[in-house]
């Protein structure tokens, strides 16, 4: 990545850059009421949720569709380990211990219920993998590492907490146990992934793969999911998704918006092991 | 019993053409009524949530005897179900399409008026912003088109022309269109108001290739609008040289690496209304 060395004097300081951004991130958090309202409504909504007995409605085309979306989407880079593992394990194990009750991994869910704990799954996985991310920049193992791009992850980390968040109450409410832990299947490819990032396009790189994974993965569910309100919660994540994946493809210098349509492509399923 | 041909004949001759009448009118309504099936409603039990005892006298009863439809002799059911709720859901799935598209018809001719300003598409622009515009405005006809083609799968025409309250936004907006900061502002406008509707449409929508269309859009406007924010942030800050591809990421403030997605969750408080851009 090419860096310039000069430093641009900016027209405005970065405090009042730092006091929009607050004043956007306020306009964030009073949206946040009327998500839970609208969580709320799901997890009351449906006698079938809350007894998890939903059963998935598709078409037998858009199941197949989101059921065969699996398969290694994260590059299939086979590494030697390193050093970076570790990282990434111990951040999955600090975002299992975000103050939601624990879930046993056994929990058996099925329909709307199981596509909610594979969107929760992922998210998880997006708040640890950042994490280690923002560690490796704080030890200085990505050498150097640009404010802005800080920034970037523990805004987007922040975010996904958010929507892990939003999907661990709709299982509570519905009487089911919080996901803390990750998808597995995925962390698999990540790890790998992981142990090679040694600089900033590379964490980049592989933030993007999570990003669209979870992108693709949340059209997959719209397609499935049959409560509307699951489908409005779906449907208002996946944009922010696609958002942190703009920014990203700008960072790592390719076009921001490659593609006129989202597709599923890419998207994880509920045969994924969550851990 | 003697027999007259003459009106035997002529006898003959009205009930073919009766029947003639009834088919077409019935192939026409089985026609719609497969449509329905095949687009499979998401609400798929909601006709049963209507009290039994007036499906009933719908079903029987309160039913034009004349016309067509009466004529048909199947009209009785068929006029239920043209008149049920998966009609009418339909009818809204429409008016959200087509709306829709009005407003991708004016995105795509917003930035056809931008691309015209010297400081967007001529020679003083960022290379950047020009592509990005360019780029934009290809995928926003591609938006409309993906519209109009899931209206007319429902039944629907086709909607070419642009959201006429949005149209009004971008006339009022456009002699103030003296800098690239003034066009960004008003792409973010665009941008965010396509994809707040979509959001809230994605969760609306009953048909569901309908939904689907929906859903693959909505993320696409709201990437336009994270790039948009950031070109507007640095724009603002004096900093147009380092919209670049790629960019000076060390030279970035640090609030510019979460300026292009304020929200964690969508919103959809300006959606615009379902039917603002329906055909009439």
């Amino acid at each position: 990545m090419r860096r310039r060395n000069r430093k641009q004097e900016l027209a405005i300081s970065e405090a009042e850059l730092v006091s929009m951004t607050h004043d956007l991130e306020d306009a964030h958090h009073e949206s946040l009421p009327s998500m839970r309202d609208s969580l709320t409504e799901w997890s009351e909504s449906d006698d079938d949720i809350r007894s998890g007995i939903t059963r998935l409605v598709s078409t037998p085309s858009s199941r197949r569709a989101f059921l065969l979306g699996g398969g290694a989407v994260l590059g299939g880079v086979a590494l030697v380990g390193s050093g970076m593992g570790s990282g990434l394990a111990a951040a999955a194990t600090r975002s299992g211990r975000m103050g939601v009750p624990s879930a046993t991994s056994a929990q058996k869910l099925s329909g709307d219920l199981a596509v909610v704990a594979l969107a929760a799954s992922l998210e998880n996985l997006a708040v640890g993998t950042y994490q280690a991310g923002i560690d490796a920049a704080t030890k200085g193992s990505l050498g150097e590492v640009p404010p802005a791009v800080v920034t970037f992850a523990m805004t987007a980390q922040s975010q996904h907490k958010d929507h892990a968040a939003a999907w661990n109450g709709v299982l509570t409410g519905a009487g089911k146990k919080a996901v803390t832990g990750v998808d597995l299947t995925v962390k698999k490819s990540v790890d790998k992934a992981f142990a090679k990032v040694a600089d900033v396009p590379a964490l980049a790189t592989l933030a993007l793969d999570l990003e669209n994974a979870a992108a693709a993965t949340y059209i997959a569910a719209i397609d499935v999911v049959k409560n509307p309100a699951g489908i409005k919660t779906a449907a208002s994540i996946q944009p922010v998704e696609l958002q942190h994946a703009a920014i990203l493809n700008f960072v790592l210098g390719e076009y921001p918006v490659p593609d006129a349509f989202a597709k599923a492509t890419g998207a994880r399923t509920v045969k994924d092991k969550i851990g | 019993m003697a027999l007259d041909d003459t009106r035997l004949s002529e006898l003959l001759e009205q009930s073919h053409d009766l029947h003639t009448d009834a088919m077409t009118t019935t192939r026409v309504a089985l026609d719609e009524y497969v449509e329905l099936a095949h687009d499979e409603p998401l609400h798929d039990d909601s006709w049963r949530d209507v009290d039994p005892a007036m499906r009933r006298a719908t079903l029987l009863g309160g039913l034009p005897k004349t016309g067509l439809l009466a004529a048909a002799g199947l009209g009785t059911a068929m006029a239920a179900l043209l008149a049920s709720p998966a009609f009418a859901d339909k009818t809204m799935d429409v008016q959200m399409l087509q709306t829709a598209a009005s407003i991708e018809n004016l995105a795509v001719a917003t930035y056809d008026t931008a691309l015209t300003l010297d400081f967007i598409g001529g020679g003083s622009a960022n290379g950047v912003v020009k592509a990005f515009v360019e780029k934009t405005k290809e995928q926003h006809q591609q938006h409309a088109e993906a519209f109009n083609a899931a209206a007319t799968r429902l039944g629907g025409k086709a909607q070419d022309q642009p959201d006429p309250v949005l149209l009004g936004v971008v006339n009022n907006a456009k002699p103030s269109l003296t800098g690239p900061a003034e066009v960004v502002d008003l792409a973010i406008q665009l941008e965010d108001g396509a994809a707040q509707t979509y959001v809230a449409n994605t969760g609306a929508y009953s048909n569901k290739n309908a939904r689907s269309v929906a859903a693959s859009i909505m993320g696409v406007e709201a990437q336009h609008v994270a790039i948009l924010n950031a070109v507007k942030a640095l724009l603002a800050g004096g900093a147009a040289d380092l919209i670049a591809l790629p960019p000076a990421a060390a030279s970035l403030p640090a609030a510019a690496g979460s300026i292009g997605f304020p929200n964690a969750f969508y919103p959809t408080t300006d959606a615009r209304p379902a039917n603002e851009g329906a055909l009439q």
